[in-house]
C-alpha cells in the first residue's frame, strides 16, 4: 500500500488537543519540519509527550500550539541554554509542564505499548514529583507488599518520528541513535513518518537492514529530505548552528512566520522541490 | 613548558571527576554534560581502563575521534562503541541495581542532600520553570553513586532548603568550582577545598555553615591529566558551562 503523502496533508490529520509523541532527542532526530507544520497548520491545545525535548517543544510553544508538556527534560545543550518559549508559556500559564523523570516517560510508553493502564516505577521514591502530580501513584507490590510507584500509562494519538529512510507502504529504517522512537511507534495509535529518503519497496527485505517499525504500524509517509533540520540527522547532517541561532533570536509572531517559510517544508533544501513524492 | 599551576578551574573539576572513577565501574551521563563526558574518557585512559562509559544514544565505551560543541549525546557516541544500550536499557540497569556511576546536575542543592532542578515558585505556576531533572528523580535514588557536579557556587544554589526536591538518594559527591562536598549520614560535608580558595570565601558563597575541621585541599591536575585533557578535547569543550 502506497502511503507517501505531503507533509500538509499529513499535519492536516492531527486534531487540536491531540496527545502528540516526538521523536528524537533534544537536539537530534526530532521530526523538526513535521513541528514547523504543525506550527504554520495553527494546530492548537497539542498535549506533546517526550523524554527530552528542545527546539521542537520551544518552537511548538513559540507558536501557541501547546497546551501541555509531559517530559523529563525540556532545554537546548549546554552553548544553547533553556528552551526561552517553553519556560515563559509555563510560568505565565499558558503551558503546563507536567515533570517526569525521563524514565518515567518510557515506563508510561511502555505500559501503553504492553496494553495495561500503568507501570510500576523503581526508584521515584524521594522528592515532591509524586505528590504534585496526579500520573503518579503509590502502589503495593501484592506479591511482597513492597511500596513503589505506578505512573499512568500514555498512549499518545499519534507520534510523529524522523527517519533516514522509508519505503512507500511504510517500512522505517532509523540509522545510529533509535532514542525512543521505536517504543512510540508501538505505544501510539497512529504513527507519521518523516523521512530523508523513500527507499524502493522490499528494500528492507533485500537488505541487510531490517525496519525498525513495520508498516503495518504506520498510517502516513512523508518525504522530508532534512527534515530533522535544524536538529542533526546521523549519517545524513550536523546540526544546523546557523538556522538554531536564527530560531533562537526570533522575537515576534511575524519573526516565526518569516522563519517558517523558508524552514521545515517538504521540499526543504530541494529547488523547485514538488509534493514530497520522489520517483525511482 | 607547562608549569604545574598552569590549568584552570574546568580542568581541575573534570580531573576530580575522573579520579572519582573506579575500574570496572559502568558510568552514565547525559545531554549538556561535557565535563563529565571528557572526565569519564579521562579516566578511561588513566586510572579506570575497564570503566563502562554509557550515555544517552546507547554507544558502550565509544572513542570518539571529534567531540561535538553543541552536544554530549550525538550520534559520534554510538559510532565507534562495542555494543548499543540506548538510554532505556541504561534506566533499566540502574533500576535492577547495576549501575556504579550517573553523572547529574541540578539547579539548588541543600545541606540535607536535597536536589532541585525543576521550579522555583509554585509547581503548577512557577516563578522559574527549570529544564527539569531528566533522569535524576529515578536515576539519584537507584545507582550506586550520584556524582553531581555545578559550574556555579553561591548562596542561591546551595541553600538551607530546597524550593522543591525533585529527589535525593544516593548522592556520592558534588563537584562544584570551589570545593567537592560529600554526602554523610544525610548531609552535605566538605570533602575538599580547592587549591586558591579560603574557607572564608568559601563560607560566604554558601548558604549553609560549613565544617571545615577536617578539610582538605583538592590535589590539582598533574602534568599528566593536562597532557590527556588536551588530547582528548582539543578544542576546549570542557570550559564551555563557563564562557556562557
Amino acid at each position: 500500500m502506497d502511503k507517501l503523502i505531503s507533509l500538509r496533508e499529513a499535519i492536516a490529520s492531527v486534531a487540536d488537543g491531540s496527545l502528540v509523541a516526538l521523536g528524537g532527542n533534544v537536539l537530534h532526530r526530532a521530526p523538526m519540519a513535521a513541528c514547523m507544520e504543525l506550527a504554520r497548520q495553527g494546530r492548537r491545545g497539542l498535549r506533546l509527550v517526550k523524554t527530552a525535548g528542545a527546539m521542537d517543544v520551544d518552537l511548538l510553544c513559540m507558536a501557541g500550539c501547546v497546551a501541555s508538556v509531559d517530559a523529563g527534560f525540556i532545554s537546548y545543550e549546554t552553548e544553547y541554554s533553556l528552551a526561552s518559549h517553553y519556560r515563559r508559556a509555563v510560568q505565565e500559564g499558558r503551558v503546563a509542564g507536567n515533570e517526569h523523570a525521563c524514565y518515567t516517560v518510557i515506563s508510561a510508553l511502555r505500559a501503553a505499548s504492553a496494553g495495561i493502564p500503568f507501570m510500576p516505577v523503581k526508584g521515584l521514591l524521594y522528592g515532591d514529583l509524586p505528590a504534585v502530580n496526579d500520573y503518579f501513584a503509590e502502589v503495593t507490590d501484592p506479591f511482597s507488599g513492597q511500596k513503589l510507584y505506578a505512573v499512568r500509562a500514555i498512549r499518545p494519538d499519534v507520534c510523529i518520528v524522523h527517519v533516514q529512510k522509508a519505503e512507500r507502504n511504510g517500512n522505517a529504517g532509523i540509522q545510529g541513535p533509535k532514542f525512543d522512537d521505536v517504543l512510540m511507534s508501538r505505544a501510539s495509535g497512529r504513527v507519521i513518518v518523516t523521512a530523508e529518503t523513500i527507499v524502493p519497496d522490499r528494500y528492507f527485505a533485500r537488505n541487510g537492514q531490517d525496519a525498525d517499525i513495520p508498516h503495518f504500524l504506520v498510517e502516513a509517509v512523508v518525504h522530508v529530505p532534512k527534515g530533522a533540520a535544524p536538529c542533526s540527522c546521523a549519517g545524513f547532517y550536523e546540526i544546523d548552528r546557523t538556522a538554531l541561532d536564527a530560531f533562537k533570536a526570533l522575537k515576534t509572531e511575524a519573526e516565526l512566520a518569516a522563519y517558517l517559510a523558508v524552514h521545515g517544508q517538504d521540499t526543504y533544501g530541494r529547488k523547485g522541490g514538488g509534493n514530497g513524492r520522489w520517483e525511482w | 613548558m607547562v608549569r604545574e599551576n598552569d590549568y584552570r578551574i574546568c580542568d581541575l573539576m573534570v580531573c576530580v571527576m575522573a579520579r572519582l572513577i573506579c575500574d570496572g565501574d559502568t558510568i552514565f551521563h547525559g545531554v549538556s554534560s561535557h565535563m563529565p563526558m571528557i572526565a569519564v574518557l579521562l579516566a578511561k585512559q588513566m586510572q579506570a581502563r575497564h570503566a563502562v562509559h554509557l550515555n544517552i544514544p546507547g554507544g558502550v565505551d565509544p572513542a570518539p575521534v571529534h567531540l561535538k560543541k553543541e552536544t554530549s549525546a550525538g550520534a559520534e557516541l554510538l559510532e565507534k562503541s562495542c555494543a548499543y544500550f540506548p538510554l532505556q536499557e541504561v534506566f533499566d540497569l540502574s533500576m535492577r541495581g547495576g549501575l556504579d556511576v550517573a553523572f547529574l546536575s541540578g539547579i539548588q542543592f541543600d545541606r540535607s542532600g536535597n536536589v532541585n532542578a525543576s521550579v522555583i515558585g509554585d509547581y503548577h505556576r512557577p516563578k522559574v520553570r527549570m529544564p527539569g531533572g531528566a533522569g535524576s528523580a529515578v536515576l539519584i535514588p537507584t545507582v550506586k553513586r550520584a556524582i553531581l557536579w555545578r559550574t556555579k557556587h553561591d548562596k542561591r544554589t546551595f541553600v538551607e532548603k530546597v524550593d522543591f526536591v525533585t529527589t535525593r538518594g544516593n548522592i556520592d559527591r558534588i563537584v562544584t568550582p570551589l570545593c567537592v562536598f560529600r554526602y554523610e549520614a544525610g548531609c552535605l560535608e566538605l570533602d575538599t577545598v580547592h587549591p586558591g580558595v579560603s574557607c572564608e570565601a568559601l563560607q560566604e558563597q554558601t548558604g549553609f555553615p560549613l565544617d571545615f575541621s577536617a578539610v582538605r585541599r583538592t590535589p590539582p591536575p598533574t602534568q599528566e591529566e593536562l597532557k590527556r585533557l588536551r588530547q582528548i578535547d582539543p578544542k576546549d569543550y570542557r570550559n564551555l558551562e563557563f564562557i556562557k
